[in-house]
């Protein structure tokens, strides 16, 4: 049994009871009767008194009555009521939501708001199918759990034990909650009319709807009952806690494209201002933590919405040249954990098609064969001078030119080695001598590593550079290294040929090779780092050749694929935030490989963990029944018409008593 | 609907109501009895233990100096030689003396003890008189004692019953002042017959030994009303403020079960305590219930309890 005010009831008890008592005690309404002598009486009061101190009361059928009716009274406005199961028979369907506001930990016993819609989920089917014998037929019952998208867990059935192994099955997403869909479900399996206006129809008694949830439906204003009894059960509680990220963005700075800025913002739906500790982490090593504070949020009256606090937080830039897994997370504990977290997967690196045109030795093809590269081919220098002409240089992301000097230097990113190509500013006006690398500036991305000490150059080319070519690298009789960096060209010119040096002998060879070619190739290259949400499909283009494909779930648990054709490769839907990691082996060159998809919530609906207490369906407004609310039956009437028939007893007692 | 206890009878006032002519002629047959033998100022109607003036022989005696020479039984000084008495059985008067309670608690219940008294008066004085007892009445109460004393004779009915009319229930009891002055007033012996309910708040005690050892053969007959015997079955319940009728003295009551019970418990510890007073210095008790009927009592009970023979 439960006490819907059970307070007032107190009050009015406490009110009325001690005074009547009292009067009793104090002031009993007693007539007159004259009698020949008290002497007997006074001796049987004083032996009565002695023996019980509230003789007064004793077998006074009236208080006894009164004390009864106002106890009555009092337990009437206390609105009692008792679970009366499901009465109704018939189809019963019922809706539990599932989403990601589901898994907040806003309750008493700090369990997911779902596993408590479970529990009393269960109970109900128990209440409805445990009646016995006297119980008569309880009708089918049918569950729908829905988030973005809602999917029958048990078809109408009279078994408990289907229906209750169906609850068990019931697990938590991070979707968003939409309940159109779940509705759409619900009367396909309880209508079959539609009517002249092209409507939908309930066949017979509609079904009756059970919505447990916590009302934060984002597709709520374009729904409408159609004649359905729905029965809403709310779980959460009034004031939760949480701080989400609610947006998240990765770039790349024009002038350093091997770094990356990581901004995120963050939303208070407190009622109460709040500072956090906002970590970025890169591949799951944490790189920095900014403390940010972030505003009250507060409720727009006239809106009738309630309104976050927001702000946003910006990472100082970092370097990260290579594909990653960007995590940034909100380190206070709150309600709702799965929106602290948000994460990004910049692209791994992409993989360059490069020109060498007409190598005079083996020593940089070797060198450029040992790379990652999508593609190297091996152009003459006629075959290159055709490119020129047809400007189809961009087919390449790198072109290396082995002492060839064209007539013109079109717009693209080139490492030349050698004689001086034709762009302006270089200046060269001869051949320089021996010479020693003196300085190296190796903040410059080639030159990262790159360890020139032990270089001995023959013979270069003798460069009077402009002030906008940079030199990497200091000779001791002029420019060994220089770039020049111009809108449309980038190049990177090494004033000797290799040949004429020890440095096909070295290792930095190797190194400022492979960094010049990295950055030349992934100069200008935007970062573009897509998010997936729960619900969306992910979608991938992966190599033709791509075999044995894996997804790896954020849960750890990973999933084979057999898409018919790998190009085009889709799975779906996407239930849980956080990343989805694509493997597969490349057949080409039989390397595994892996992308990251990052998954994030980034949805102030979810985030929003407010119970809504009336949830409107058009103009039907449905009052929540808080979470442990069941169907019950009032027992108030009962108790008051309890009290009047005691008045009624008490009026004629004392009429009779009053009649000697 | 009648009062709790308020008589709804008519005092008598004629004396012909407070003893109906066939009661009289009932009680023309029986005569006030007492164990003891009464000496009296007058010869009555009774042996005496006195040896004396009479014509039933008893005894005889020797003469001795001084004795009355015409009870010398001669016949015997002719055969014997010697002077003998003879000895008579002498018959004396019985003084019968009534003293009524006539407190204002008296005149209370239904039917009203205070009548009952005076009925019963009437009847036991009747036949005092027409056996030609010496019978003297009391009335008392807190405004003192009202006497009609030394009646003898059946002429003297109609002055004793205007006297029982005029009586009034009025006052307290003032018992013990009353007993006092009827002790020390008493003249020779006989039997005393005190018509109260006994339910006296300053006690019965002090009044009674007054008239202890003082020859008279005390009947004490405790006059109660059905409501104060059987105050439940009479009808009284709720919540009741009882008010004495003569002081005014409050005792506020819820009528229960349990109440009741106390009451009769205590009615008769009281009652009993009464009765082994009254033994215990050579008086008799008995409780009469007011509605009996005054023609059993008077035939049957108190025939049976030797007062009347």
């Amino acid at each position: 049994m439960t006490w819907l005010t059970p307070l007032t009831g107190l009050i009015l008890a406490a009110a009325v009871i001690p005074p009547l008592v009292l009067l009793y005690f104090l002031k009993l309404r007693r007539r007159t009767q004259k009698i020949a002598c008290t002497i007997l009486w006074q001796r049987s009061i004083e032996d009565l008194q002695a023996n019980a101190p509230f003789q007064k009361l004793r077998r006074n059928i009236l208080l006894l009555l009164q004390l009864l009716a106002l106890i009555l009274l009092a337990l009437s406005v206390m609105q009692p009521q008792v679970r009366a199961g499901d009465l109704t028979g018939g189809k019963t369907i019922f809706l539990i939501d599932h989403s990601a506001s589901m898994n907040a930990t806003d309750t008493a016993d700090g369990r997911p708001r779902l596993e408590h819609a479970k529990d009393l989920l269960r109970e109900r089917i128990e209440a409805r199918y445990s009646r016995g014998l006297l119980g008569g037929d309880p009708g089918e019952s049918m569950i729908i759990a829905f988030s973005d998208r809602a999917e029958i867990v048990a078809r109408f059935t009279s078994s408990r034990q289907q229906l209750l192994r169906a609850v068990d099955r019931i697990q938590p997403t991070h979707g968003e909650t939409k309940i159109e869909q779940a509705l759409e479900l619900a009367r396909a399996y309880t209508t079959n009319i539609v009517d002249e206006m092209g409507e939908a129809r309930p066949t017979g008694e509609p079904a009756d709807l059970e919505l447990y949830s916590d009302g934060q439906i984002a597709d709520l204003n374009r729904q409408v009952l159609r004649g359905e009894t729905l029965i809403y059960h709310a779980f959460g509680s009034d004031a939760p806690d949480n701080v989400a990220i609610a947006a998240m963005s990765v770039e790349r700075p024009f002038a350093r494209p091997t770094f990356i800025e990581v901004f995120a913002s963050l939303v208070n739906f407190n009622e109460n201002p709040v500072t956090c500790d906002v970590q970025v982490s890169v591949d799951g090593t944490a790189l920095g933590i900014r403390t940010i504070e972030i505003p009250a949020g507060r409720f727009d009256e006239a809106a009738d919405l309630f309104i976050p606090g927001r702000n946003n937080v910006v990472f100082a830039p970092f370097e990260q040249p290579r594909g990653a897994v960007i995590e940034v997370a909100n380190l206070r504990s709150d309600d709702l954990g799965l929106d602290n977290v948000a994460q990004l997967s910049i692209p791994p690196a992409k993989r360059l098609e490069v020109a060498l045109v007409a190598p005079k030795s083996f020593v940089i093809r070797s060198a450029l064969e040992g790379m990652p590269l999508e593609r190297l081919d091996v152009l003459t220098a006629r075959q290159f001078d055709e490119l020129v002409e047809h400007q189809q240089t961009d087919r390449y992301d790198v072109i290396v030119l082995d002492s060839h000097v064209p007539e013109t230097m079109p717009n693209g990113r080139y490492l030349v080695f050698g004689d001086a190509p034709p762009v302006d500013g270089l200046n060269a006006y001869g051949e320089g001598g021996r010479q020693l690398i003196l300085n190296v500036r190796d903040e410059h991305p080639a030159m990262r590593y790159v360890d020139l000490n032990n270089l001995i150059i023959q013979s270069f080319t003798a460069l009077q550079p402009d002030d906008d070519v940079r030199i990497l690298a200091e000779g001791s009789a002029g420019p060994a290294i220089v770039a020049v960096d111009r809108s449309g060209l980038n190049m990177i010119y090494v004033t000797n040929d290799v040949l004429d040096s020890n440095w096909p002998m070295l290792t930095s060879f190797i190194t400022f090779v492979f960094n010049a070619v990295e950055h030349l190739g992934h100069i200008g290259e935007s970062l573009v780092s897509e998010s997936l949400r729960p619900g969306e499909a992910l979608t991938a283009r992966l190599p033709a050749g791509a075999q044995d494909i894996e997804l790896t779930l954020p849960t750890g648990r990973s999933e084979r694929l057999t898409p018919p054709d790998p190009t085009q490769m889709s799975w779906g839907p996407i239930r849980l935030t956080g990343p989805h990691v694509l493997s597969w082996t490349d057949a080409a060159r039989g390397e595994r490989e892996t992308r990251a998809h990052a998954v994030n919530l980034f949805s102030e609906t979810e985030g929003n963990l407010r119970v809504v207490e009336e949830l409107s369906f058009g103009e039907d407004r449905i009052a929540g029944r808080r979470a442990g609310d069941g169907r019950y039956t009032a027992l108030w009437p009962y108790a008051l018409l309890l009290c009047l028939m005691l008045l009624m007893i008490e009026w004629w007692v004392y009429h009779r008593k009053m009649t000697i | 609907m009648s009062q709790f206890g308020v008589p709804t009878e008519t005092p008598p006032r004629r004396v012909d109501e407070l003893i109906s002519s066939e009661l009289m002629a009932k009680l023309n047959q029986v005569d006030v009895f007492s164990k003891k033998i009464f000496a009296g100022k007058l010869q009555g109607e009774r042996r005496s233990k006195k040896r004396g003036q009479s014509v039933e022989f008893a005894d005889y005696r020797h003469y001795t100096h001084g004795d009355d020479l015409r009870f010398v039984d001669w016949n015997i000084f002719a055969r014997l030689d010697k002077l003998f008495i003879k000895m008579f059985l002498e018959e004396e008067d019985l003084s019968l003396v009534i003293a009524i309670d006539s407190s204002k608690s008296m005149h209370w219940g239904n039917p009203s003890k205070f009548i009952y008294a005076q009925k019963l008066a009437m009847a036991l004085g009747y036949i005092g008189l027409v056996n030609q007892n010496r019978v003297s009445l009391f009335s008392f109460n807190s405004g003192g004692l009202l006497p009609l004393t030394n009646l003898r004779g059946g002429r003297r009915v109609q002055e004793m019953g205007a006297w029982l009319l005029k009586l009034e229930a009025e006052g307290g009891s003032g018992f013990d002042d009353a007993m006092r002055s009827i002790s020390m007033t008493r003249q020779g012996k006989g039997v005393m017959l005190i018509l109260s309910d006994f339910l006296f708040k300053e006690g019965y005690e002090k009044g009674l030994r007054y008239l202890a050892g003082g020859g008279y053969d005390t009947f004490c007959m405790q006059l109660l009303s059905p409501e104060e015997i059987d105050p439940g079955a009479a009808g009284l319940q709720g919540d009741l403020r009882l008010t004495d009728i003569e002081d005014d003295d409050v005792a506020e009551v819820t009528v229960s079960g349990a109440l009741l019970k106390k009451y009769k418990d205590n009615l008769n510890a009281y009652c009993g305590k009464l009765r082994e007073f009254c033994v215990r210095r050579g008086m008799m008790h008995m409780t009469i219930d007011s509605k009996t009927d005054l023609n059993v009592l008077l035939m049957d009970y108190l025939r049976k309890r030797g007062l009347l023979r």
